[in-house]
């Protein structure tokens, strides 16, 4: 019988991007992305901003940046839905609403803001609107900088959701 | 009866005239004083294709506008 863990989070490393293990329009922003040359890679995220999510360099404590941009076809926006999206200008900061996906998500933005792209896989569950759904995903995560002289970063997260089961 | 109020066209508002929005004015300077304006003009080029907030829908301002005040918030500024 194959079993498998309940909570997996893996770096799979972005050889596996390479080796054709991707999804890919990820890939497809993947070799764009590293194609460019530094100082112009935020303009090569044009054509992919529908599927990324956006957010800051600031990690003051362990969990990811806040999030200010999410994609019309984000994979975060597909799980969470668009009024967590496109929250009132009043609300504050944005995150994503598991706080352990939260967590378990902060070594990959740790790797991408020290300068090397995080590709990894997890499988996990979470719980959205007292519903308990299961969910496997891939993730890509690059640190940008928005021009050449620009003292600081922001992250470019692509996700793909490959399973999405929800537990009856 | 309806009383017959005389006033000059200087004094009408037609009520279908939206107000001017200075909401994006006021963020603008927040973004600018956050040494945020890269991001800002960014966004607005790449994602909305225009270089001022004026040339887009009221919709399309509100939802880049929301975009900004968060972007305000992720950085902490």
């Amino acid at each position: 019988m194959l079993t498998r863990p309940e909570k997996t989070f893996t770096e799979l490393g972005t050889k596996a991007i390479e080796q054709g293990l991707a999804d890919p329009v990820l890939s497809s922003f993947y070799d764009c992305f590293m194609s460019a040359q530094s100082g112009e890679q935020h303009l090569r995220l044009k054509p992919f901003l529908p599927f990324l999510s956006l957010c800051s360099d600031k990690m003051p404590s362990h969990v990811p940046p806040p999030i200010f941009y999410v994609g019309s076809e984000c994979s975060q926006r597909q799980l969470f839905g668009d009024d967590w999206a496109s929250p009132s200008a009043t609300a504050a900061a944005l995150t994503t609403p598991d706080h352990d996906l939260e967590q378990a998500s902060t070594a990959g933005y740790r790797t991408a803001l020290l300068g090397k792209p995080y590709y990894g896989y997890a499988r996990t569950s979470v719980t959205i609107d007292n519903n308990v759904i299961d969910i496997a995903f891939e993730r890509l995560i690059v640190a940008v900088r928005p021009s050449i002289q620009s003292n600081y970063r922001f992250c470019a997260y692509f996700g793909v959701i490959q399973d999405f089961q929800r537990r009856l | 009866m309806p009383q017959n109020i005389q006033f000059t066209l200087g004094d009408y508002l037609p009520e279908h005239v939206q107000p001017e929005c200075s909401e994006h004015v006021n963020l603008k300077d927040a973004v600018d004083a956050a040494d945020l304006t890269e991001m800002w003009n960014m966004i607005l080029t790449l994602d909305y294709s225009v270089a001022d907030p004026e040339e887009l829908s009221p919709e399309r301002r509100d939802e880049f506008l929301n975009v900004m005040s968060l972007l305000l918030k992720a950085f902490d500024r």
